[in-house]
């Protein structure tokens, strides 16, 4: 029997439906009649970073290659009869698949055959099937994938910065794994993982767009295949909260320099919606385009426009937050987010920076849920993270000035900061 | 609520709304469009990010920041493209839908007088934009250029473009040279904002949960003010075939090597047989059914993309991938050999299905987005008669298979650009 339940907001004015199936899969419809267009995402919880896991119904832990749940992704896509866009090329649906440090996910979007094509996502993903041959066959396109990263020089700097945070934690190797981790991949460690995290217990449906719930719910009835419940523990390594090293360096083919600026927190639990909110509205009043120090970066000619940025970079055993940007000086732009987060923790948050951060970011969230893509993938972000779309909304409207004061206690500290810096080569 | 309507203000002003209240949000756009050159397009270049950066009202870039945070996050927004052999330089202000407004404000009618403030009464001083800002864009305006360069499959798909469009307009950068930026100097500036108001040819659109009605009159009576207007005459010159290949490699310090062919397809807009030339790069190399990633990628596995994409204003065809140098000869054969088996028919009905539906499906899409629909209408501002996007669908329905091998030997290649990294050499 499925169990479902609307989820509403009244700030928002739209809802969606959670359904718990009797398979064990977690589904989200967010219905948005007026659409043309449909967007699906069906995922698991199993990213980059889930190399070392023991299952419940198994003695041992066990470690396996890195960069194998982004070598699933693209093997999953072939079947015994054929590949999943051969497929989908007969209902026209656009389809992809993306595997971060803690998911994988496989999309499509379309305006016509919604159900047929859900059907071809519900199917292929649930029938794996690897050998020797297509595996090899593999090799030299991620090969080239991973050589294509190797030129980013946005890619590089951020894979630097994560080594330089990160002592042991595998969210500082790259997604894909390297040319040599790859060439230890078998048809036999495929289907291990895919056996583990592909348990319908471990995944989630997010559908948004032109779609009917009892229609979606009919397939997914038809379609899925019961998991037996194998709980699946995730083991990292005690990480401390020390850097590996301040400062990181490379030299790439690039003309204005590189940075991401680092700072390292504890990351024993996921981040609360509340927590999330906080952190948003700070990073937001500190370092927006509105703000004071965005404002002496650019005067001094030491950041542009176009490339400055910030996150809050957050996942199972990590978390940090993260500035980037191009710059003709690293260093001191280091310097200057380095003050401003002493100088707010000395002097306090400006209530009338706070308000307009509140305002700004609640117009953000707003005009996100016009995309479909955005709903779908955030609802199965959240709901790995265990998090809800609408309190996300809500907590940022109701985050008060104290609260997000007392986050910065805890967050931004330069002790636990490192620079990463790709230079141009002479 | 969907509402679409189209009117000219003025000679070489066209004001089109496209109002739909499932959007949460609403945009008004300004696109100016011109001639591209390499004389004018720095300073050109400048002008919209400029012209963002601060108003009448808020002539201080932070005060203006803010004043947009409190306006829910809504955001002033600076663009250069090219379209064919045209620079499009655009200003929009977009945010959410007034209904939104916690506190009543009028985000969208605020909106919609900052767009027209910034575009016709920027805050000069002496008649000149100020200095500080002034050199703020034009330090940033390089670092865009830099940052192309950093970005090496777009870095070799603009040196291809570049190398086979050497002698018409399109082959300059959508910024201009950096030399030319570095050499803009204020006075020049005041002159291509006033010859831009008078002469470019001017796309404004109102999009999404926004009344287009005080927008509209708004710029009526700033255009007004204006006086007369005369504008440029935007022609795109179109190669038809190519007489010779030219082969152009590069080095550069980089791991993995690009390859991109430019190619001539004999077809532009308005021609009528622009979408069977659409359909025809779409089987070629537009999805991943098409010949060139079902070979290149999966069954030679050469590479991780190799893509084909048609350009209708200009009439030319990219294909671009990024291969190891020394399978860099190979891949090209095979993406030649593909080529050779559309010209001949060598393709099923499934695989022009699957072209026009993947096609259909991005045309349907689009109108599920502001930025989508904007493009869109902005491509159809040179049409005789502007399409809708369900209307270009049918079209690319009607499509024979015989358009499409005839559309595929209309194809010449001009031009190979290898970038390849120091000490190697493209085999």
């Amino acid at each position: 029997m499925n169990v479902i339940r609307e989820v509403k907001s009244d700030r928002v004015g739209d809802r969606y439906y959670e359904v718990k199936h009797p398979s064990g899969l977690r589904i989200f419809v967010y219905p948005k009649e007026q659409n043309n267009s449909t967007y699906a995402v069906f995922g698991t919880r199993y990213g980059s970073v889930d190399t070392t896991f023991k299952r419940s119904d198994e003695a041992e832990a066990c470690t396996v290659p890195a960069g194998i749940a982004h070598y699933l992704e693209h093997k999953l896509f072939e079947s015994e009869d054929g590949d999943a866009f051969a497929r989908y090329a007969k209902t026209g649906a656009n389809a992809n698949a993306y595997t971060s440090f803690d998911v994988t996910c496989y999309l499509f979007s379309c305006t016509e055959n919604v159900y047929e094509s859900l059907e071809i996502l519900l199917d292929f993903v649930q029938s794996p099937y690897f050998t020797e041959q297509t595996v090899q066959k593999e090799q030299g396109i991620i090969g080239q994938e991973i050589r294509m990263y190797d030129d980013d020089p946005q890619w590089r700097v951020m894979f630097n910065l994560l080594e330089a945070l990160y002592h042991k934690h595998p969210v500082k190797v790259d997604i894909a794994g390297t040319v040599e981790s790859i060439a230890q991949i078998t048809p036999e460690l495929l289907y291990r993982c895919y056996h583990t995290f592909y348990n319908l217990n471990n995944m989630v449906l997010c559908v948004a767009g032109n779609v009917e719930l009892n229609k979606v719910l009919d397939l997914c009835d038809r379609m899925l295949k019961p998991s037996a419940p194998v709980e699946i523990e995730r083991i990292f390594e005690e990480e401390p909260r020390e850097v590996v090293k301040p400062r990181v360096e490379q030299k790439l083919s690039v003309v204005t320099p590189l940075f991401e600026l680092g700072f390292k927190e504890n990351a024993v639990s996921r981040r609360t919606t509340k927590e999330l909110a906080e952190t948003e509205i700070l990073l937001e009043l500190m370092a927006s385009d509105a703000s004071p120090l965005f404002r002496r970066l650019l005067d001094a000619g030491l950041v542009n426009e176009s490339s400055f940025g910030y996150e809050y970079f957050e996942g199972p055993g990590y978390a940090s937050i993260i500035f980037s940007g191009e710059s003709k000086d690293p260093d001191r732009v280091a310097e200057e987010i380095r003050a401003e987060a002493d100088r707010l923790r000395r002097e306090g948050i400006d209530q009338e920076a706070f308000q307009r951060a509140k305002k700004a970011l609640y117009g953000r969230n707003i005009a996100a849920l016009n995309s479909v893509d955005n709903i779908a993938n955030s609802m199965a972000s959240f709901a790995f993270a265990g998090r809800e779309l609408y309190t996300y909304i809500d907590d940022l409207a109701n985050a008060t000035l104290e609260s997000v004061q007392k986050r910065l206690e805890e967050q931004l500290d330069p002790a636990y900061s490192a620079l990463s810096v790709v230079y141009p080569v002479e | 609520m969907i509402g679409i309507e189209q009117r000219a203000i003025c000679d070489g002003v066209n004001f089109r709304s496209i109002r739909d209240t499932k959007f949460k949000t609403m945009r008004i756009s300004a696109h100016l469009i011109v001639p591209m050159s390499r004389q004018t397009a720095a300073e050109n270049a400048l002008l919209p990010f400029l012209l963002s950066r601060a108003s009448r009202e808020y002539p201080d870039f932070t005060k203006l920041g803010q004043r947009l945070a409190e306006l829910y996050g809504a955001s002033l927004n600076a663009d250069v493209q090219k379209l064919g052999d045209l620079q499009v330089l655009s200003l929009s202000a977009s945010g959410i839908a007034d209904r939104y407004a916690l506190e009543g404000e009028a985000i969208s009618g605020e909106l919609a007088k900052l767009l027209c403030s910034i575009l016709f009464d920027p805050p000069l001083v002496d008649g000149l934009f100020p200095e500080d800002g002034f050199e703020q864009e034009k330090r940033q305006t390089m670092e865009l250029i830099d940052s192309e360069y950093s970005d090496k499959r777009t870095y070799a798909r603009q040196r291809c473009e570049a190398i086979m469009c050497a002698d018409e307009p399109y082959g300059v950068n959508r910024y201009g040279g950096k030399e030319d930026i570095a050499r803009v100097e204020r006075p020049a500036l005041t002159a291509a904002w006033k010859r831009l108001l008078d002469t470019a040819k001017i796309e404004l659109m109102v999009l999404g949960d926004c009344d287009p009605a005080p927008v509209y009159e708004g710029f009526r009576a700033a255009f007004e003010t204006l006086g007369s207007r005369k504008t440029a005459d935007c022609t795109t010159k179109v190669v038809r075939s190519a007489e010779k290949i030219n082969t152009v490699t590069e080095k550069m310090d980089v791991a993995q090597g690009k390859l991109v062919m430019g190619f001539r397809t004999g077809t532009a807009t308005p021609d009528e047989e622009v979408p069977a030339t659409r359909l025809m790069a779409a089987l070629f190399g537009g999805t991943p059914n098409s010949k060139l990633f079902l070979n290149v990628r999966e069954k030679l596995s050469l590479c991780y993309y190799c893509s084909a994409s048609y350009n209708s204003m200009k009439g030319i065809m990219l294909v671009q991938s990024g291969v190891e140098v020394k399978n860099m000869e190979r891949a090209k054969e095979e993406i030649l050999r593909q080529l050779d088996e559309v010209k001949q028919g060598n393709f099923d009905e499934s695989e022009v299905e699957a072209a026009k539906m993947s096609l259909c499906n991005s045309y349907r899409t689009l109108s599920d987005s502001l930025g989508g629909l904007e493009n869109w209408y902005l491509s159809q501002t040179f049409a005789s008669h502007s399409q809708q996007p369900e209307e270009a669908a049918a079209q690319i329905n009607a499509v024979t298979r015989q358009e499409i091998i005839d559309a595929a030997n209309r194809v010449t290649l001009d031009t190979v650009y290898c970038l390849v990294g120091n000490g190697e050499d493209a085999q």
